[in-house]
């Protein structure tokens, strides 16, 4: 049972606890219980598992409505409404023989509650279902929970302060501030806007020109403009992917073991998240992609077109879970753990909920039925097929075509010509190298030595052996020796292989990708396993959603196996069930998400758990509001960006009034901008781009990360001599690339971005910290990666301002935070670069350039300026966006 | 006699910019810290040689730092060092006796599971014998050898209770004082109210072990809602135990320093633009604090001038004991030099022996039985254990029945909340001593109960600190580590 389904097992049992008339308090002992509120609780934990769910009605009896009590089992009625002396179920409980056997007791306290209920005429807070089917039962209550109802679009409230309303969303969020007796600040300035834009859509800073151009910008459109630009920028792909791809749990690792092994073709996932973005693929079609792209394609997966290849490598996202199936001491478990991690990674990111612990057992605050997870299981489990079960290298699909492998084959054969050749020249020599030796050796030997040489080793006797040990010279003699006895002999030879070789190289690359598939007419059946345990196999479920998140009276969408389709359609299904517009998740789920990359907080501040232990929406009609507006939109992600960034909300300054600092210090109502401290790709492409570094080179192969020689993981080739790393290889500018396309191996986060809270993927990370530690200053004061790059941000500053301090500091001021510094902070700085040269001289500072040398540096004035530029790069303002 | 008006209103005296500062950081900043020194904040403003805080405009802007602030009352303790032996080490076989789990085929009432599926009834009497120890002839198991050479020094509680059955949770409770996430932790608590004796190491420390990261991880160290200056720094098992401690060899000296002073002026400038950010001060602090480091905490970690004996003493000549006593050391020597509180961590689950116990109990007592008895002699051989608790304990003990009952090698014990013990010694704790009790079989605690909310509060009255006094204002809400329960502090346990 793992922790989170223990929390809630707890959290129940505390519950029960506290409800008052197990604390014994006289009072409510008048209180009229109801068989929803008080009593099936208690049931639920001790007795419905075999009376009524899971399958099971021991004794005949289900204990799931009060009028199935009533009714009772094979020894009559459980209970006798008024008379809990006469109810057969007072009477085995208090007798200890139920619960049966090791199973705990049911409390004391809990008994006489049960008693008191049934004096009370067991009522009911309502009317119960006249029909039920097997499993436990979701009532109409259970359903009322807000996050269960389908989203209904509110009206934009009235507002006192109107001028300020730019968008509906404004007049939500001004509503509540009003509600409070406070108000929005006031508009930020055009210098804050653009930079507040750049890093929330892009996740870099804007240039000095563009901050320029922005804010001399005479046209009221400027803003909107600027938005629109953004928007279609390939930047923008690139940084809002990332939000995606940490709930996906993107990784270029497998994970699960320690060796965690490098998963070669994951990042062609990345590159259709980022290529999805740019293109403002609706949403809809987005999740239906990944869900069940291959449900799309006709098998086998041959000959793809660029499409289908599309559609297989957005399946991508139900291969993020860690599978070490390829490795795992326990292969069973380890192939059940990749489904279960996939339904975690599924729900977090797609229903806002955790429905991890229904694998074990019901959910013990959602009305999620065990049972239910094994339907939503069924929906994934003929992919993934534990029986049948494909490694990850077995699941790789090969981009060739037929005319790829054609050509490929042909000139394999050309090769093989080439490498028959070598081998007839390679004996030749090898044997006029073995007259030579012989030929220096006594007359009576070189028969024997001859005879021996030329018997195959296996088949040698042991005088031949001997014989061979003896006379090294010829023994040792091999094509791998060869170069020591006739070095042009050996280069001849060289040179066929290289030819080889290089018609070898010829060959069209081999690309594959990492997708889902199903195996035609191959479906396994689906079953509950008791307590989470796949070795005890129960009842088998048919496949279908949550039934919770399923209207009452709604059919099951998802067929068991459509005959349309040479899959079995689940998954297609279900995706098109959650994308309809009608489900009640997943639109809100998507537009909190949203909400929180720009607030910092979402509007449910537990994106993950919309369910009763997570947090409740504070601004519950505008979530509404924007998850309609998004379905309404066409699922267009960037229509929904212009919407919120456009508003007053988005467009505030920082400031705190005092009245917001009183009344709602933690700004949960929104009468400020948060200030929001960059997150670590944005703080390293940030440094990228202000020294002038930064390569916006787009999508490919990611780039390596390795051990330093001190442990710290930084981007580089492992060259590992003897274990400790040799000479590094040059990146050729690859580390200048954005955090995006760093690779993301489980076990090696990148140094510079894991002190910022870059997450590890377990299996994904729906929420980022932000913390403030020490250990990030050090970094910042003393990391060859900042070093470096201030290194650059000085030269750059050189490059575009010249040699007078005054115009250096101007234009560093300009490139680090977009404004030009004033008089008070350019004497600062001025002092600073004379002072600094002064303490400078004399020293010698070392730049790893992308080439992989090092780079002396000894003039003062430029050591003090790359200081000068660390400073910045390391100040409150450049690190936070405000 | 000494009321604190500042921290009467929930926020600890803070001494920003008063003249007394500069005095006081000059003596701590002079080196080891001096033994004669306890209490010393709160002796200089008993005699009025310190300014009380000054009471401040309602809506200034709140800044938060880690100078040392006197305590409300006057102190026992002033550090602590935590071994947290995650996982729930089995009470009934370290600490608690039971003859009874011997006698007895099944345990008589209702047990408290937390893994039905794999539960029995069937008592598991303890396969290791418990021996009388020291003076006082506490029992202790024969798997604690080297704790027995310190009975006369510890107080043993038998009577813990968080009563949340599972890990997570009950870690919180011990942790942060309530089960819910996002509090801050004990170590932050601690540093809010008192401040540090050192401004040239991180206030709090968390000591990981090489392995995987106890339950909830990072969260055993979080500062919860507390500004995040109280945050625990990790200090990683292995060099470089704190990355990037020091400069390229250009910038060292002079150069960053002047570096600094000028990332100062502009970020406090910056602060004035944005008052009311606190993420803003507690960055400027933790450069602060990385400048300081650098220069005192290489010195701090070097466990290679210690003597021989002192190695041999916490088993770092031995590969068994080599990691947690390499980290037991670096923690007294942390202490030594005015941190105020270090957490030692076991790894994931290292106690956690639902199975299998009859192997894998005796292997972690030994990898943590000598170094923690070596802690708590060597702490008293330099005079440092009286103001210096000691705490050794996890988030539970086990029940007294068999889990997985398929065979002796296999068997072992769920997890058990309702009664379970850990020691303490050092910073007012009475040694020798033993309180509380479960019931005959080891499983609730039926006499003299110590909740978490009982031990925070005597930790904190150790400090020198009222439970209901120290507080933090959060969302107009008055926030406590004992969270407004009802708890006492367990003044028997105290010498």
């Amino acid at each position: 049972m793992n922790c989170s389904c223990r929390l809630l097992w707890s959290v129940l049992a505390l519950l029960v606890l506290l409800t008052p008339a197990v604390r014994g308090e006289e009072a409510p002992n008048k209180k009229r219980l109801t068989f929803e509120h008080d009593i099936r609780p208690i049931l639920k934990v001790h007795c419905t598992h075999c009376h009524g769910e899971a399958g099971e009605k021991e004794g005949g009896l289900d204990l799931r409505l009060r009028w199935l009590m009533v009714q009772g089992g094979d020894s009559g009625p459980a209970i006798e409404p008024g008379d809990p002396e006469a109810s057969y179920l007072i009477e085995r409980i208090e007798a200890g023989e139920m619960p049966p056997g090791d199973a705990p007791r049911m409390p004391k306290e809990q008994v006489a509650l049960l008693r008191r209920w049934i004096a009370q005429g067991a009522p009911t807070a309502g009317p119960e279902p006249k029909e039920v089917g097997p499993g436990p039962i979701i009532t109409e209550a259970e359903r009322q929970f807000w996050a269960f109802r389908p989203p209904r679009r509110p009206k934009p409230p009235r507002v006192k302060a109107a001028h300020r309303v730019r968008t509906p969303i404004d007049a939500f969020v001004l509503a509540r501030l009003e509600q409070a007796g406070l108000t929005f600040a006031p508009d930020a300035d055009r210098r804050t806007l653009i930079r507040r834009l750049y890093f929330d859509l892009l996740g870099l800073p804007p240039r000095p020109e563009e901050v320029k151009r922005f804010v001399e910008d005479p046209s009221p459109q400027a803003y909107r403009r600027l938005v629109d630009r953004l928007l279609a920028s390939p930047q923008y792909g690139e940084r809002w992917a990332r939000h995606w791809l940490d709930v996906a749990g993107y990784a270029d690792s497998e994970g699960y073991t320690n060796e965690d092994p490098v998963r070669p073709w994951a990042w062609k996932y990345r590159d259709y998240v980022i290529r999805s973005l740019n293109q403002d693929k609706p949403l809809d079609q987005f999740i239906v992609e990944q869900l069940a792209g291959d449900e799309l394609v006709q098998p086998p997966y041959k000959d793809l077109s660029a499409r289908e290849a599309e559609l297989l490598v957005a399946t991508g996202f139900l291969r993020m879970a860690p599978d070490g199936t390829a490795r795992a001491p326990d292969p069973p478990l380890a192939r059940n753990a990749v489904i279960s991690e996939t339904i975690k990674i599924v729900s977090s990111a797609l229903l806002g909920l955790t429905v991890g612990c229904a694998e074990c057992h019901d959910h013990k605050y959602d009305p999620i039925p065990q049972e239910d997870y094994y339907r939503l299981r069924a929906i994934f489990e003929p992919a993934y097929d534990p029986k049948h079960w494909r490694t990850p290298p077995q699941r790789l699909i090969s981009l060739y075509t037929q005319a790829d492998r054609e050509k490929a084959q042909q000139i394999e054969q050309q090769a093989k010509q080439l490498d028959r050749k070598r081998l007839q020249r390679q004996k030749e020599l090898i044997q006029q190298t073995l007259e030579r030796e012989l030929a220096k050796l006594p007359e009576e030997l070189r028969e024997p030595l001859r005879t021996a040489y030329n018997t195959p080793a296996a088949k040698r006797t042991k005088e031949q052996k001997e014989l061979l040990k003896k006379y090294p010279k010829v023994g040792r003699l091999t094509p791998g020796s060869l170069y020591l006895y006739d070095r042009k002999a050996a280069d001849e030879l060289k040179k066929l292989a290289e030819q080889a070789k290089k018609i070898r190289d010829t060959k069209p690359k081999e690309e594959f990708v990492r997708a889902l598939t199903e195996v035609p007419g191959q479906v396994p059946q689906t079953v509950v396993f008791y307590r989470g345990d796949y070795r005890q196999p129960r009842q088998a479920v048919r496949p279908g959603p949550l039934r919770v998140l399923l209207p009452g009276d709604a059919p099951n969408p998802v067929p068991v196996d459509d005959p349309k389709l040479p899959t079995t359609g689940r998954r297609l299904a279900y995706a098109r069930w959650l994308t309809s517009g009608r489900h009640p998740l997943v639109a809100r789920v998507l537009v909190n998400r949203v909400w929180m990359h720009y607030f910092g907080r979402g509007i449910v501040a537990t994106p993950e758990d919309f369910g009763h232990l997570g947090a409740r929406p504070s601004h519950p009609e505008l979530l509404d509001f924007l998850a309609d507006e998004l379905v309404r939109s066409g699922w267009s992600l960037k229509r929904l960006h212009r919407l919120i960034v456009t508003s007053t909300v988005y467009r505030q300054q920082s400031r705190i009034s005092p009245q917001a600092q009183r009344i709602d210090p933690d700004n949960r109502l929104l009468s400020h901008m948060p200030l929001r401290r960059l997150d670590a790709e944005a703080l390293r492409d940030g440094v990228l781009a202000v020294s002038g570094k930064l390569n916006l080179e787009m999508f490919g192969e990611p780039v390596p990360v390795m051990a330093d020689r001190v442990g710290q993981f930084v981007l580089g080739i492992e060259n590992l001599n003897a274990g400790r790393p040799g000479p590094r290889i040059p990146l050729h500018g690859r580390e200048y690339r954005r955090s995006v396309y760093v690779q993301a191996r489980r076990s090696r986060p990148l140094a510079v971005l894991k002190a910022f809270d870059y997450p590890a993927m377990e299996p994904n990370c729906p929420r980022r910290a932000s913390s403030t530690v020490s250990t990030q200053a050090l970094m910042l004061m003393n990391n060859e990666f900042l070093i470096n790059h201030a290194h650059f941000f000085a030269q750059r500053v050189e490059r575009e301002a010249g040699a007078e301090p005054q115009d250096q500091v101007k234009r560093a001021w300009l490139l680090a935070y977009g404004r030009e510094p004033d008089a008070q902070e350019t004497a600062w700085a001025v002092e600073f670069l004379r002072r600094q040269a002064e303490v400078l001289r004399g020293r010698k500072a070392q730049v790893r350039t992308s080439d992989s040398k090092v780079h002396t540096i000894t003039d003062p004035k430029q050591m003090a300026l790359a200081s000068l530029c660390q400073v910045l790069l390391g100040s409150n303002e450049f690190l936070y966006v405000d | 006699m000494h009321s604190n008006t500042t921290r009467a209103a929930g926020v600890p005296g803070r001494r920003a910019g008063h003249p007394g500062c500069c005095t006081r950081r000059h003596f701590l900043a002079s080196g080891v810290w001096n033994l004669a020194s306890l209490g010393l904040v709160w002796l200089l403003q008993e005699e009025g040689l310190l300014p009380a805080a000054p009471s401040r405009p309602e809506l200034k802007t709140k800044s938060y730092d880690l100078r040392p602030k006197p305590p409300e009352f006057r102190p026992r303790a002033r550090a602590m060092i935590s071994l947290w032996m995650q996982g729930g080490p089995s009470h009934l076989d370290l600490f608690d006796p039971k003859p009874a789990l011997a006698k007895y085929k099944e345990y008589p009432g209702e047990v408290k599971y937390d893994d039905p599926a794999h539960a029995s009834r069937r008592l598991l009497p303890s396969p290791w014998k418990f021996r009388r120890c020291g003076e006082s002839g506490m029992e202790l198991s024969e798997l604690l050898p080297h704790l027995g050479r310190v009975a006369d020094e510890i107080t043993l509680i038998r009577s813990m209770v968080t009563g949340v059955n599972n890990h997570g949770q009950s870690i919180r409770a011990l942790q942060t004082g309530a089960v819910v996430p996002g509090r801050p932790t004990l170590g932050s608590w601690l540093t809010y109210g008192l401040g540090s004796m050192s401004q040239s190491l991180p206030a709090f420390v968390a000591l990981i072990d090489p392995g995987q990261l106890p339950v909830l991880g990072v969260e055993n160290w979080s500062n919860g809602w507390l500004p995040s200056l109280y945050q625990g720094t990790v200090i990683q098992p292995r060099e470089p135990r704190i990355p990037n401690l020091h400069p390229p060899a250009h910038l060292k000296g002079k150069p960053q320093q002047q570096a600094l002073e000028l990332l100062g002026r502009l970020n406090q400038r910056h602060m004035e633009q944005h008052p009311g950010h606190l993420d803003l001060p507690a960055r400027v602090a933790s450069y602060e604090l990385a400048a300081r480091m650098q220069l005192a905490a290489h010195e701090a970690l070097d466990i290679s001038k210690e003597s021989k004996a002192t190695l041999k003493l916490y088993g770092i000549d031995d590969p068994a004991t080599r990691d947690f006593g390499t980290r037991c050391l670096i923690a007294r020597r942390l202490i030594e030099r005015g941190v105020r509180f270090v957490q030692v961590y076991t790894q994931n689950q290292f106690w956690d022996h639902h199975r299998g116990i009859r192997k894998s109990l005796p292997a972690a007592c030994r990898k943590v039985d000598r170094p923690s008895a070596a802690l708590v002699l060597d702490l008293k051989a330099r005079g440092l254990l009286d103001t210096t608790v000691v705490h050794w304990g996890g988030e539970m003990g086990r029940l007294p029945v068999i889990q997985y009952d398929e065979g002796p090698d296999r068997v072992g014990r769920d997890h058990n909340t309702y009664g379970f013990s850990m020691w303490l010694a050092g910073g007012g704790f009475r040694g020798g001593c033993v309180y509380g009790a479960t019931d005959e079989f080891g499983h609730k605690a039926v006499e003299n109960k110590v909740t978490h909310h009982d031990y925070h509060a005597t930790l904190l009255h150790l400090f020198g600190l009222d439970h209901q006094h120290l507080s933090f204002e959060r969302n107009t809400r008055k926030e406590t580590l004992t969270d407004g329960k009802p708890c006492r502090v367990v003044k028997e346990i105290l010498a």
